[in-house]
């Protein structure tokens, strides 16, 4: 296998990885550009939209082996998922993080670990800790050209990445909603005295963050299986790709996810040190990014406010 | 002064009596029994199994009427498959349980933290699945100079010297790649691997690692790819097996897998059921045909909802007997009279066949060869290493 075609290989593998990385990310940056919190619980709330995914689909799937059925379960499985995590989203802002809003920095951060702790075991006590499978709804037999192979799978996760980049991109910019979010973010107290209803705004926020988690939950699965601390690693990845985007921007975490999927794809075999060190070579490229550009690629070099 | 001469004689007393704890009879009516082991996590199936099939064991023995007309009992702890945990856990058994003997740790690592601390203190081992080959060769650390780390599993020494020569002299291949964890347990086969195919005159073209966690292996599997090897040796856990078989087969890779006896545990065959055809494993040897394993396998089965047990269970389970039998006839549970009990067993017989132990504890072995058809290995026979050669035994 000639050299270029390799890397094409690594790039097409980690460009998947990365799309799922920045779904995940979106979520952070969108509650820390609101909020100025990150929200630790996020992971798990992609394991709960994973879960929840999981048994719809395999519920509605029954017995049926026809395949227009199970693509159709498969997004009606995604829909339900995303509903539910956006209501769990909403709920865990409502009673963990809202009467926190003025206490100390600090407090907000802990009470999400908590929150953290708290999905993550009760899932494992639920559902027990094995993995599980999430089957395919589609044949995933690779399509290979000119010795690259690239699956429907992987297909499926950037076009669906995509898309809902795409949607949330729309929703931001050319909604009043949206405006209303951005208003939010810039300035709280100026927005509330405009007219802007900031609790509904923050709800949304989470609503529509919680729903991203859960579809990157549910496209990652099928590679990652399911089981309760799958939103540990990936979540904490997906948080890195945030900062290194610049948290707070949407378009930066998109490509902050990109970037670090890349780089954990590449970086090692580019450098001939073991794949074992991928992670490591991966975020010591990010600290050098952090260095050169402290406040991430596309991240405002906003002033502290006091 | 009078007060630091008080804490003085307060902690002599202390340690006095952790002293006489030691060597204190099991307390009650009840032999103790530890288990180590993960019964949490992602890999929690192995301890879950193994300690099901102590407990399993303990229980046939206290309904045939104990032993020397006491109870055993089970005390499992959770080791979440980490060193410190597992250190904790035996802290809690040695010292506070007072245990006669252990039964684990599950994983290599752990078990080599945990041979240490009982070659220190004096207390019965018995890995039913550590297999990393300094598992055994723990310093021997008591002021008696016994050894007190057994295993009812083949050491890795074994499995990799077997699985060397399997490949390269009945398989005929020349060129393998390998793809490992990060582990002692996936390191210590691959290189024991690896170490005998190129002494044999054969050639490892790819050696890739992983961490162990990982979920995408597909970068190490392009450049096993591009290495073009006759096969791939996966000595892995369950979960990131089955992982490589299913992203290995999204790139295109046709090459055959090879893999360890951690590929023995049936979960495989619900991560990863459309991938696992025509893996060929080594791993343990199958029995001499004996009730005790079809009637182990079936007593298991009714006890735990219809679950399979894994080898690792079975070792388990054989572990559990050769205790209770050491300590029927060490005739208390001093953890020295055990230990002596333990090291005199002669011909066991268990469910996975005839045990004995050599000096240094391993388990006396010919491996097993098992080709997987679908999604059911098939036993290809049991092989040993004599003369720089493979033979069948039967």
């Amino acid at each position: 296998m000639a050299t270029l075609t390799l890397y094409i290989q690594y790039i097409v593998n980690g460009l998947t990885l990365g799309a799922i990385y920045s779904l995940i990310a979106l979520g952070y940056t969108m509650v820390y550009g609101i909020l100025k919190f990150i929200n630790f619980a996020h992971g798990d709330i992609l394991m709960v939209g994973a879960f929840i995914g999981l048994i719809v689909y395999e519920a509605l799937l029954g017995t049926s082996t026809s395949p227009v059925w199970m693509m159709a379960a498969f997004f009606i499985a995604m829909i339900v998922s995303m509903v539910l995590s956006a209501l769990l989203g909403m709920f865990i802002e409502r009673v963990a993080y809202k009467p926190l809003r003025n206490a100390n920095r600090l407090a907000p951060l802990l009470s999400a670990i908590g929150v953290s702790f708290i999905l993550s075991n009760g899932a494992a006590w639920i559902f027990g800790t094995q993995s599980r499978r999430f089957p395919y709804p589609f044949d995933n037999t690779p399509i290979t050209f000119g010795g690259i192979s690239i699956t429907p799978h992987q297909i499926l996760m950037l076009v669906v990445s995509v898309v809902m980049m795409v949607l949330l991109a729309f929703f931001v910019n050319k909604t009043r909603m949206g405006k209303a979010m951005r208003a939010t973010s810039l300035d709280q107290p100026t927005s509330a005295l405009m007219g802007i209803n900031v609790n509904r705004v923050i709800s949304l926020t989470f609503a529509i963050g919680s729903a991203l988690a859960a579809v990157g939950g549910i496209l990652a699965a099928f590679d990652f299986r399911v089981y309760p601390s799958m939103g540990t690693m990936t979540g904490l990845k997906a948080f890195v790709a945030a900062v290194i985007g610049g948290i707070g921007s949407i378009p930066g975490a998109m490509i902050g996810g990109i970037l670090l999927g890349i780089l954990e794809a590449v970086g090692a075999p580019l450098l001939h040190i073991p794949n074992g060190l991928k992670d490591t070579v991966a975020f010591a490229v990010l600290i050098i990014v952090l260095l050169l550009r402290p406040e991430g690629i596309l991240g405002k070099n906003e002033r502290e406010k006091v | 002064m009078r007060k630091a001469a008080m804490v003085l004689l307060v902690a002599l007393f202390a340690v006095a009596g952790v002293f006489a704890g030691g060597a204190k009879e099991g307390s009650g009516d009840v032999y103790k029994i530890g288990f180590i082991g993960p019964l949490t996590g992602d890999n929690a199936n192995y301890g879950i199994r193994c300690s099901n099939a102590a407990r399993l064991a303990i229980d046939e023995i206290n309904a045939d009427g104990g032993i020397n007309g006491k109870q055993l009992t089970l005390i499992a702890e959770n080791s979440e498959g980490t060193v410190e945990k597992a250190l904790s856990s035996y802290e809690k058994l040695a010292y506070t349980d007072e245990v006669c003997a252990i039964i684990g740790p599950v994983f290599t690592g752990p078990a080599l933290a945990v041979a240490q601390r009982c070659q220190e203190d004096g207390i019965v081992m018995i890995s039913p699945s550590a297999t990393h080959k300094d598992v055994t060769a723990q310093p021997i650390a008591n002021s008696d100079g016994l050894n007190y780390v057994f295993r009812t599993v083949p050491s890795d020494a074994l499995q990799s010297e077997v699985a060397a020569h399997y490949f390269y002299e009945v398989l005929g291949y020349r060129k393998l790649a390998s793809l490992y964890a990060m582990n002692d347990y996936s390191q210590g086969l691959a290189n024991g691997m690896a170490e005998t195919f190129t002494a044999l005159g054969g050639q490892i073209v790819a050696s890739e690692t992983c961490m162990v966690g990982d979920k995408d292996f597909r970068t190490q599997l392009t450049q096993i790819k591009a290495a073009n090897p006759e096969a791939i040796y996966i000595p892995n856990y369950t979960v990131e097996d089955a992982q490589i078989l299913e992203q290995a087969a999204q790139l295109g890779i046709t090459a055959p897998f090879l893999s360890s006896d951690g590929f023995s545990d049936p979960e495989i065959y619900n991560l990863a059921p459309d991938f696992t055809d025509g893996v060929v494993y080594v791993g343990p040897a199958q029995a001499e045909a004996s009730t005790i394993l079809s009637d182990f396998q079936a007593a298991y089965a009714a006890a735990y909802n219809g679950d399979a047990p894994d080898s690792f269970a079975t070792n388990s389970y054989d572990a559990t007997y050769i205790i209770a039998a050491a300590i029927e006839r060490a005739g208390s549970a001093d953890t020295k009279a055990v230990r002596d009990e333990v090291a005199a067993t002669k011909d066991f017989l268990g469910a996975n066949g005839t045990i004995n132990f050599a000096a240094n504890g391993d388990l006396v072995a010919s491996q097993g060869v098992y080709d997987v058809e679908g999604t059911t290995p098939v036993y290809v026979g049991s092989f040993q290493v004599v003369d720089n050669h493979i033979v069948q035994v039967d």
